[in-house]
C-alpha cells in the first residue's frame, strides 16, 4: 500500500486545480432540472470540453486525455473542491460512454464518443416504464425490425433530463412475445425523431428533471444498436454496473459536502445538539470510508481486476450517507431550512441538495433490490421460494 | 498512489488464515472454556509461524514486518477468535518498546519467550497480567486488575486500538459467516431463513458496515506505519468504524439465529463477547468519538475532497 501521490500525480492535480480556478463560474448555475439551469450546464460541460476535460479517462481520439482511474480520482477531487457544476451529461459520459468503449462497434465509438465528450450531445437513460421499475425485464415497449431500421412504439419514464436531451439510450424488446430479459436490445435513439413526444415530469423540488417518453412508430436505423439483437439485457447489467459502482458518484462530490457541512456547523455551534456534532464528523468519517474504498477499488482494477457484485454495496453507502449529511444539515439550519433561498438570497443549496439525496435510494436500483442483490450474490443466500 | 494489500500480503493473510482454520476451530476455543483459556500447545505453534517475532527487526531475531501486515495477522486472529495474547505481546507491546528503544527483550518475544501485560489507564485493566482475576463476559479473556506502573502514553493507545480494530474486522467476518451459514440451513415455513427478505437484508446491511470499515483500519496502519502527522485520528476513525461494524454485525447474527443465538452451546457467543470486550477496550467510543470531532471540527486537520490522505 503506497498512499503517497507521485510527482507527476501531483503536477497533474495543479495543472486541473489551475484550470478550474481560472474557468469555474463564481456565481453557482440555476439549477440542472430547469431549463435555463440545464442550458448553463451544456455550456459549461463545452467550456470543460474546450480545455479537454470532458472526460479524461477516454483515448485521446475520442476527446479524452487517455489518463488512468487514479488520475481521474484527482480530477474528480479537484472538480468538486472548485466547486463546479454537477455534470448535466453524467448519463452519456459516465453510463453509456463506458458501454459503448465495451461493446460498440469501431464505428460506433467514434460516431457517438467523440460528441459525447465534447458536450455536443447530452444523453437520456431511458429503462423505465410505468410497468417496469425495479423490475425492468418487465420492459414491454418493443422495436420491430423493418428493413435497416426499427420501429419503436411504446412508452418509457423517469427519464432524467430527457425533458431537454438531444438523444436517449434504453432496453426495447426485439423479439416479439419474448419473456423477462431474453428478447430485449439496447438501442440508441435521437429524442428528436418524429413520434416521439416528451412529456416532462415536475420532480419534488417543482422542476421538469425527467420525463415521460412516448414512441409512436419511431424509426431507428438499425446502426444504433449496441451489440447483437438479442443481447440488451447484459449490455444494460454492464451500464448498471458503471452507475452503481465507480463511476456515477465520486468520493469528491461527498468530501466537499462533508467540509461544507463541517462550516455550516461551526457557524451555528452554539444552538446546535450533541447529536449533530456526532453526525457532523460521522459525515466526514463516512465520505473518507466512501474515497479509500473507491480507490482502493481503482488500484483493483488498475491492476486487472474487475468490479462485480460489490458495486451494490457501494450504491448503498454513498446514497444513505448522502441522505444522513443533508438531513443533518437541515436539522441545524432549523428554522431557515425550509427556506428555498436564505435572507441574504443566497440559494439554500441544504434544501436542495436534502431533496436529491431522497431519491439516491431509490435510483440506480433502489436499496432494497441493492440488499437483494448484496445477500444472493455476496453472501449467497437462496431466492425467496426456494426449499 | 496504490491503495492495495500486495500479493505477499495476501499470501501471508491467507497461511495465517488456512493454519488458524485449521488448528483452532470452535471446538478449540469450547475445550479451553472447560480447561482453562490458555494452552501453551497453541502459543507454541504460534512462535513455530514466526507471529510473535513479526515487527521484531531482524537483527532481533524477528521478521521485521510493518504494522499493516500486523493488522492484517491481527484481523485473522480475530476470526479465529483466538485468545492466546499474540495481539498485545507481539503488535502492541513490540513496536511501543521499539519506540520507546527498549529493544532487549525483543529477542525473547520474537523466540516467544516472553509475553507482555499492557497496562494502560485507559482500560482501567490488564489483560494476561498476574494478578487476581477480574471476571469478564468473555469466558477466555484473563483479566486483572491495573498494576500501579499503568501509563497513559499515547502511542501505546493508538497501536491498542488500532490492534483491536483490526481484530474487531475479523470477528465481524466470522460472525457474518456463521449467520450466513445458519440461514442456509435453517428452514422454516418449508424453506430456508436465508430466503426471507427480513433476514437479506439485515445481513446486507451489516455487511455494508463491515466492507467499509475495512479499508478504514487498512489506512490507519499505514498512516501509523508512514508517521503520519493524523495517524491518531485515523486510528480513532478505524476503532469506530470497526466497533460499529462489529455491534451491528455481532446483533443481526444472533437475531438471525433466533432463540439458538442466546445459547451458550452455539459458537456465535465467543465472537460476540469478545467483540463487546473490544469495542470497549483501548479507549470508548466516546474517547474516540471525541478526538475526531475536534480534529475535524476544531479545525486542526485539512478535510475535504483534496485531503483524502493528507
Ligand atoms: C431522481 C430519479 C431519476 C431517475 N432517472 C431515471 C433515468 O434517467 N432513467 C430511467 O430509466 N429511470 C430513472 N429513474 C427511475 C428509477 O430507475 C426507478 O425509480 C427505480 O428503478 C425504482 O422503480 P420504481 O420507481 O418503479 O419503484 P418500484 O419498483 O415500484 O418500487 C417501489 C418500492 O418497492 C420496493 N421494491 C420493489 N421491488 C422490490 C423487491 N423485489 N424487493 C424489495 N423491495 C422492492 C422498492 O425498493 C421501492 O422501495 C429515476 C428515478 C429517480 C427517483
Amino acid at each position: 500500500m503506497q498512499l503517497n501521490y507521485t510527482p507527476e500525480q501531483d503536477a497533474f492535480r495543479t495543472e486541473i486545480r489551475q484550470w478550474l480556478a481560472d474557468n469555474v463560474p463564481e456565481k453557482p448555475l440555476l439549477t440542472l432540472e430547469g431549463e435555463e439551469g440545464y442550458h448553463q450546464h451544456v455550456e459549461w460541460e463545452r467550456k470543460l470540453a474546450s480545455g479537454n476535460w470532458g472526460m479524461v479517462t477516454w483515448p485521446e481520439q475520442f476527446g479524452g486525455r487517455g489518463l488512468d482511474l487514479i488520475q481521474w480520482l484527482i480530477f474528480e477531487e479537484e472538480y468538486w473542491a472548485a466547486g463546479a457544476p454537477l455534470r448535466v451529461n453524467q448519463n452519456g459520459i459516465f453510463l453509456l460512454g463506458p458501454t459503448v468503449m465495451e461493446y460498440g462497434t469501431e464505428e460506433q465509438k467514434s460516431r457517438f464518443l467523440t460528441p459525447m465528450a465534447k458536450g455536443e450531445k447530452i444523453w437520456a437513460q431511458a429503462w423505465s416504464e410505468p410497468g417496469a421499475g425495479s423490475d425492468m425485464a418487465a420492459i414491454t415497449t418493443k422495436a420491430v425490425r423493418d428493413g435497416d431500421e426499427y420501429v419503436i412504439t411504446g412508452q418509457k419514464t423517469w427519464s432524467s433530463r430527457a425533458s431537454f436531451a438531444d438523444w436517449g439510450f434504453g432496453l426495447f424488446r426485439t423479439e416479439e412475445g419474448s419473456k423477462r430479459h431474453r428478447g430485449l436490445s439496447f438501442i440508441l435513439f435521437d429524442l428528436n425523431s418524429p413520434g416521439i413526444t416528451r412529456r416532462p415530469i415536475r420532480q419534488l423540488h417543482g422542476e421538469p428533471g425527467f420525463a415521460e417518453l412516448f414512441f409512436d412508430e419511431v424509426r431507428v436505423p438499425a446502426e444504433n444498436m449496441l451489440a447483437g439483437e438479442g443481447e440488451g439485457w447484459n449490455v444494460a447489467m454492464a451500464t448498471a454496473g458503471f452507475e452503481r459502482g465507480l463511476m456515477l458518484r465520486s468520493p469528491g462530490r461527498f468530501q466537499a459536502a462533508a467540509k461544507r457541512l463541517v462550516d455550516l456547523y461551526r457557524t451555528h455551534e452554539a444552538n446546535a445538539s450533541p447529536s449533530a456534532r456526532e453526525a457532523v464528523s460521522k459525515a466526514w468519517m463516512d465520505t473518507q470510508a466512501y474515497a479509500y474504498n473507491t480507490y482502493s477499488v481503482a488500484a483493483k482494477i488498475l491492476a486487472g481486476g474487475k468490479i462485480g457484485a460489490e458495486a451494490s454495496l457501494n450504491k448503498i453507502f454513498w446514497s444513505e450517507l448522502d441522505r444522513a449529511m443533508h438531513r443533518t444539515a437541515m436539522q441545524i439550519l432549523g428554522a431557515a431550512a425550509e427556506l428555498t433561498k436564505f435572507t441574504d438570497g443566497s440559494i439554500n443549496q441544504w434544501l436542495e441538495g436534502y431533496i436529491f439525496s431522497l431519491s439516491g435510494p431509490i435510483y440506480a436500483g433502489s436499496n432494497e433490490i441493492q440488499r437483494n442483490i448484496t445477500a444472493e450474490r455476496l453472501l449467497g443466500l437462496p431466492r425467496q421460494g426456494a426449499g | 498512489m496504490e491503495f492495495l494489500l500486495t500479493d505477499d500480503q495476501a499470501t501471508l493473510t491467507e497461511g495465517v488464515r488456512e493454519f488458524l482454520t485449521g488448528t483452532h476451530g470452535p471446538e478449540v476455543l469450547r475445550r479451553l472454556d472447560e480447561e482453562g483459556n490458555r494452552d501453551p500447545a497453541i502459543w507454541q505453534s504460534l512462535v513455530e509461524m514466526g507471529l510473535p517475532g513479526l515487527l521484531v527487526p531482524e537483527e532481533n531475531g524477528g521478521l521485521g514486518m510493518a504494522l499493516l501486515d500486523a493488522a492484517l495477522i491481527a484481523a485473522e486472529c480475530g476470526r479465529a477468535c483466538l485468545a492466546e495474547p499474540l495481539v498485545d505481546t507481539a503488535f502492541v507491546a513490540v513496536p511501543w518498546l521499539m519506540a520507546k528503544g527498549e529493544t532487549g527483550e525483543l529477542a525473547a518475544i520474537a523466540a516467544g519467550e516472553k509475553t507482555v501485560p499492557l497496562a494502560h489507564n485507559i482500560n482501567g485493566w490488564t489483560a494476561d497480567g498476574n494478578g487476581e482475576a477480574l471476571e469478564s463476559v468473555d469466558p477466555l479473556r484473563n483479566l486483572s486488575p491495573l498494576t500501579p506502573d499503568a501509563t497513559d502514553d499515547e502511542l501505546l493507545l493508538n497501536l491498542g486500538a488500532l490492534m483491536s480494530s483490526a481484530q474487531l474486522v475479523g470477528l465481524a467476518s466470522a460472525m457474518l459467516d456463521q449467520a450466513v451459514e445458519y440461514a442456509k440451513m435453517r428452514n422454516q415455513f418449508g424453506q430456508p431463513i436465508g430466503s426471507f427478505q427480513a433476514v437479506k437484508h439485515h445481513l446486507a446491511s451489516a455487511t455494508v458496515a463491515l466492507e467499509f470499515a475495512k479499508p478504514v483500519v487498512w489506512r490507519a496502519a499505514q498512516a501509523m506505519d508512514d508517521g503520519q502527522e493524523n495517524a491518531a485520528i485515523h486510528v480513532s476513525h478505524a476503532k469506530l468504524a470497526a466497533g460499529d461494524a462489529a455491534l451491528q454485525m455481532a446483533e443481526t447474527a444472533i437475531q438471525v439465529h433466533g432463540a439458538m443465538g442466546y445459547t451458550y452451546e452455539v459458537d456465535l457467543h465467543f465472537w460476540m463477547k469478545r467483540s463487546w470486550a473490544h469495542i470497549g477496550a483501548w479507549g470508548s467510543r466516546a474517547f474516540h468519538t471525541k478526538r475526531v470531532d475536534d480534529a475535524v471540527i476544531g479545525g486542526a486537520m485539512n478535510i475535504g475532497p483534496q485531503h483524502t490522505f493528507g
